[in-house]
C-alpha cells in the first residue's frame, strides 16, 4: 500500500514537472480558460435592450400617453418616434429603423374608464427572431407591471410566427435572471464547457506522448501498475482542473457579478464527479489515438463540438433536434451546465441536483472502467 | 572505475557476488531459490492472430553471465523479452525469470529485473536528478539508499555536477549511461537490455560496454541482445533467433569462427533481384543476398571470388560495378546459420 502510493506519488510529481517545464501547456492550462472566458463573456451577448420602438397613439387620451409612457421609460424599448398611421409603422419596419411598435387603438381611454379590456396591438419585427422574442416577452411583463387590463393583440409582422415562442422558457429565464444579464446565464454554463476543452484534450494527450518516447514501455517493465499510471498521471490534470473552476468561478463574481446563490457543496461535488468524466473521456481517447496529433484533435472534436451544442451552454436543449438531444446525454457537459447553472442562479443544492450529480457519478465510473479496459487491451 | 576486468567465457561462471554495496537487494516476496537458473523458458510461444512472433523456444540463461540474444529486426527479440518481463502473456510455453513464473508472479519479476531498450525511457524535460527521483519513486528506494545509489549513479554515468542540467541537452553517451543508471538504481539481479547501443558512437558503445562488465562482475545477469557482431562476441553465451525460431546458441566463438574461412564480397549492380537470382544459382557460390543497398556474396573458401561473380553476372546479361571484400559482420553470420538451417529442416534439397 505505502509503495503504491511511492509509485503514484512519483508519477504525479514527474507529471507536474512536465506541465511546469512547459510554458505553452503552463498557457492552455492556466491563463486559457479565464482568457476564454473573458473573450467569450464579452463576445457572446444575448443581451437584447434598447430595441428600437416607434409608438402609435390612436387614441391620445390621459390614459392612453401614460400607458405609452411606460414603453418610454423602460430599457428595454428604445422609444425612436410617434408614427401617426399603420402605414408609417410598415415603412419604420421596412428601413429596420424600429423592430418594435406599440399601437393603441382609438377608445383605449374610454374602455378603461368603463371597466372594459382595451386592446392594444404590439407589432414586432420577426426577422430577428431574439430581439422579437424577448419583446413580447417584456411587452408581456411590461403590461403586467402596469396592473392594466390591457388585451394585447398580437399581430404578426414578417415571417413571425407567435405559436414558435417557447414562452416557457422565456418565463423561466426572466424569472432566475431578472436583469437579464446573457452573462449570468453564459458564464455558469462557460466555465463547464472551457474545463472540459482543457481537461479532455490535455489528458488525451499525455499518455500517448508517454508512449511515443517509449518511457511508456520502460513503466510497463517496472512494478508501477497500469492503474497507478493512469491515476498519477491524471491526478495532476484533476488538481489543475479543479483550480480552473475555481479560477473561473472566482473570474465570474467578481468580474462578472454572476450570483452564487445555491448551495457551494453541490458545485464542488459536481465538479469533481465532472472533471473524473473529463479525464475518463481523455484516458479513452489515448488508449485509441494512435499519435499525439490524433489525440490532439479528437479530443478537440469530443470536447468543443458537443461542449457548445450539446451542452445546453448556448442553445436550450430542448430547442435542439431529439436525435442531438439523444446524444447530448452521451457527453457529461449538459449534467454539469445543469448543476452549475441551478447552483448560481437558481440557488440549487443536493436536493434538487442528486439526479444530475448521480447521473455524473455513474458516467464517471463507467467511463473510467471503459479506459482502464481499453488500456488493459491496448498492451497486447 | 576498474581499469582491468577479467576476459569472460571460458572462465567458470562466478558464483553470485556478494552485493558490492552492502545494501540488501530488494526483497521478493518469495525469495527464489538459490539456484534458480536467471532465465529458464520452454516451449515459449507468442501468436498474435495468424502471426507467430515467437515459436516454441527454449532458453536457458544462467545466473551471473552475458547472455547475447542475437537475431535480425522482427525476429522476435522484443516480443520474448516483453514475455519475460511479464508485460504481454505467452500464447503458449513456460518462463521463470529468476524463479518467478513470468505470467502468475509478473509483479515479482519486475521488482527484481531492470530493463532498458534503445529508446532509453529518459523524460527529457526532466534533470538528472529528477529523472533519478523519478525511478527511486517507481521502485520504492528509501531516501537514504537512494543518496547511495544517486551518488554511485552519478559516477558511474560522470554526470557529477550536472545533476540539475536538462537531460535533453546530454549527448547520446550521456544519456544511454543515465538511462543504465535509472534502469539498475533498484540494484535488479537480471537487466534485460534490449539493443541498447543502437546510434551510440562507437567511442561510447565502448564505454557502455565497460560499464556492462562491471555490472557483470557485481552479480548482475545480463541479457543482451544487439545487432552488432563485436557486442556479440563480448557475451559469454549467445542465441540466436529468427522468424521466431532459435536458430543456434553456443559461444560467441562459435559465431566468430562460423565465417573464418569463408570469403564475403560487397557487390553493387543495376538490377539486384536478378543479380541474386543468377548467383545463387550458381554452384561456384554459397550465398548472394541483399545487404543495405548492396549485395552480399559468400564464396566459400575460394580464391578466385571476383572472377566468378563477374562471370556469373555476365552469363546473365548483367554488370557487377564494384566488388570488394568485407569483414563478416552478424547479419552475415544470420544469413548462413539460417541457410544452413533450412538446407538440414528440408531433406532433399
Amino acid at each position: 500500500m505505502r509503495a503504491m502510493l511511492t509509485r503514484i506519488n512519483a508519477i504525479a510529481a514527474k507529471e507536474l514537472v512536465h506541465i511546469r517545464r512547459d510554458p505553452r501547456l503552463l498557457v492552455a492550462v492556466l491563463v486559457m480558460p479565464v482568457l476564454q472566458l473573458l473573450l467569450f463573456a464579452y463576445a457572446i451577448s444575448f443581451d437584447v435592450r434598447d430595441v428600437p420602438t416607434v409608438l402609435l397613439d390612436g387614441d391620445r387620451t390621459s390614459e392612453s400617453r401614460a400607458y405609452l409612457a411606460a414603453y418610454e421609460h423602460s430599457d428595454f424599448f428604445h422609444v425612436v418616434g410617434h408614427v401617426d398611421s399603420p402605414a408609417q409603422v410598415d415603412r419604420a419596419f421596412d428601413e429596420s429603423t424600429a423592430r418594435v411598435a406599440v399601437m393603441v387603438r382609438p377608445g383605449f381611454g374610454r374602455a378603461l374608464t368603463r371597466g372594459e379590456t382595451p386592446s392594444v396591438a404590439v407589432l414586432l419585427d420577426g426577422s430577428e427572431p431574439n430581439s422579437a422574442q424577448l419583446g413580447q416577452a417584456y411587452a408581456v411583463a411590461l403590461n403586467r407591471q402596469l396592473d392594466r387590463e390591457v388585451f394585447v393583440e398580437w399581430a404578426q409582422a414578417r415571417a413571425l410566427d407567435p405559436s414558435a415562442f417557447g414562452a416557457v422558457d422565456v418565463s423561466v429565464r426572466t424569472w432566475y435572471n431578472p436583469g437579464r444579464r446573457s452573462a449570468d446565464f453564459l458564464i455558469p454554463g462557460l466555465m463547464v464547457v472551457i474545463i472540459m476543452i482543457v481537461t479532455v484534450q490535455q489528458t488525451a494527450v499525455t499518455l500517448v506522448r508517454e508512449r511515443d518516447l517509449g518511457t511508456f514501455e520502460q513503466i510497463s517493465v517496472s512494478p508501477v501498475r497500469r492503474g497507478e499510471l493512469v491515476l498519477g498521471k491524471t491526478i495532476p490534470w484533476a488538481g489543475l482542473a479543479f483550480a480552473n473552476m475555481v479560477a473561473t468561478t472566482f473570474v465570474a463574481i467578481t468580474l462578472f457579478r454572476v450570483p452564487l446563490r445555491g448551495d457551494l457543496l453541490a458545485l464542488v461535488a459536481g465538479t469533481l464527479l465532472f472533471v473524473l468524466c473529463c479525464l475518463g473521456i481523455g484516458l479513452l481517447i489515448s488508449a485509441r489515438a494512435s499519435s499525439v496529433e490524433v489525440a490532439n484533435i479528437t479530443g478537440l472534436i469530443v470536447s468543443f463540438l458537443p461542449g457548445f451544442m450539446l451542452s445546453g451552454f448556448a442553445f436550450p436543449l430542448n430547442s435542439i433536434p431529439v436525435v442531438l438531444q439523444w446524444i447530448s446525454y452521451l457527453f457529461p457537459g449538459r449534467y454539469m451546465v445543469d448543476i452549475a447553472r441551478s447552483v448560481f442562479l437558481k440557488g440549487a443544492g443536493f436536493e434538487v441536483l442528486w439526479p444530475q450529480i448521480a447521473s455524473l457519478g455513474l458516467y464517471a465510473l463507467v467511463i473510467l472502467s471503459l479506459a482502464t479496459l481499453v488500456h488493459a487491451r491496448r498492451a497486447d | 572505475m576498474p581499469l582491468f576486468r577479467r576476459h569472460r567465457t571460458d572462465e567458470p561462471e562466478p558464483e553470485m557476488a556478494p552485493d558490492a554495496s552492502g545494501t540488501p537487494a530488494p526483497a521478493p516476496t518469495e525469495p527464489p531459490p538459490a539456484p534458480a537458473a536467471a532465465v529458464h523458458v520452454r516451449g515459449l510461444t507468442k501468436r498474435f492472430g495468424h502471426f507467430t512472433a515467437v515459436d516454441n523456444i527454449d532458453l536457458d540463461v544462467r545466473r551471473g553471465e552475458i547472455f547475447g540474444f542475437l537475431g535480425p529486426n522482427g525476429s522476435g527479440k522484443t516480443t520474448t523479452i516483453r514475455m519475460l518481463c511479464g508485460v504481454i502473456a505467452p500464447t503458449d510455453g513456460e518462463a521463470t525469470v529468476l524463479g518467478f513464473d513470468a505470467v502468475g508472479q509478473a509483479e515479482d519479476i519486475r521488482r527484481s529485473i531492470g530493463y532498458m531498450s534503445q529508446r532509453f525511457s529518459l523524460f527529457e524535460d526532466l534533470t538528472v536528478e529528477e529523472n533519478l527521483k523519478f525511478y527511486a519513486g517507481v521502485y520504492g528506494i528509501a531516501d537514504e539508499r537512494y543518496e547511495q545509489r544517486r551518488a554511485y549513479i552519478l559516477e558511474m554515468a560522470g554526470l557529477q555536477g550536472r545533476e540539475g542540467e536538462l537531460t535533453a541537452n546530454l549527448s547520446v553517451g550521456w544519456k544511454q549511461r543515465l538511462a543504465l543508471g535509472c534502469a539498475t538504481i533498484h540494484e535488479p539481479e537480471l537487466l534485460f537490455l534490449d539493443e541498447p547501443t543502437s546510434g551510440v558512437d562507437p567511442t561510447a558503445r565502448k564505454r557502455f560496454w565497460e560499464l556492462l562488465y562491471d555490472l557483470a562482475e557485481s552479480g548482475i545477469t545480463l541479457f543482451v541482445t544487439t545487432h552488432y557482431m563485436d557486442e556479440a562476441a563480448r557475451c559469454s553465451r549467445v542465441a540466436f533467433i529468427y522468424e521466431g525460431s532459435i536458430v543456434t546458441e553456443g559461444t560467441p566463438d562459435t559465431l566468430r569462427t562460423t565465417l573464418v574461412n569463408d570469403t564475403i564480397f560487397e557487390v553493387t549492380t543495376g538490377d539486384v533481384d536478378a543479380a541474386i537470382e543468377a548467383l545463387t544459382a550458381s554452384p561456384a557460390i554459397a550465398e548472394a543476398y541483399l545487404s543495405g543497398a548492396a549485395l552480399h556474396v559468400n564464396v566459400g573458401t575460394r580464391i578466385d571470388g571476383p572472377e566468378v561473380i563477374a562471370s556469373t553476372l555476365t552469363t546473365a546479361g548483367l554488370e557487377a560495378l564494384s566488388t570488394r571484400v568485407v569483414t563478416p559482420t552478424l547479419e552475415d553470420v544470420f544469413v548462413h546459420l539460417v541457410n544452413r538451417e533450412r538446407a538440414s529442416s528440408v531433406p532433399g534439397q
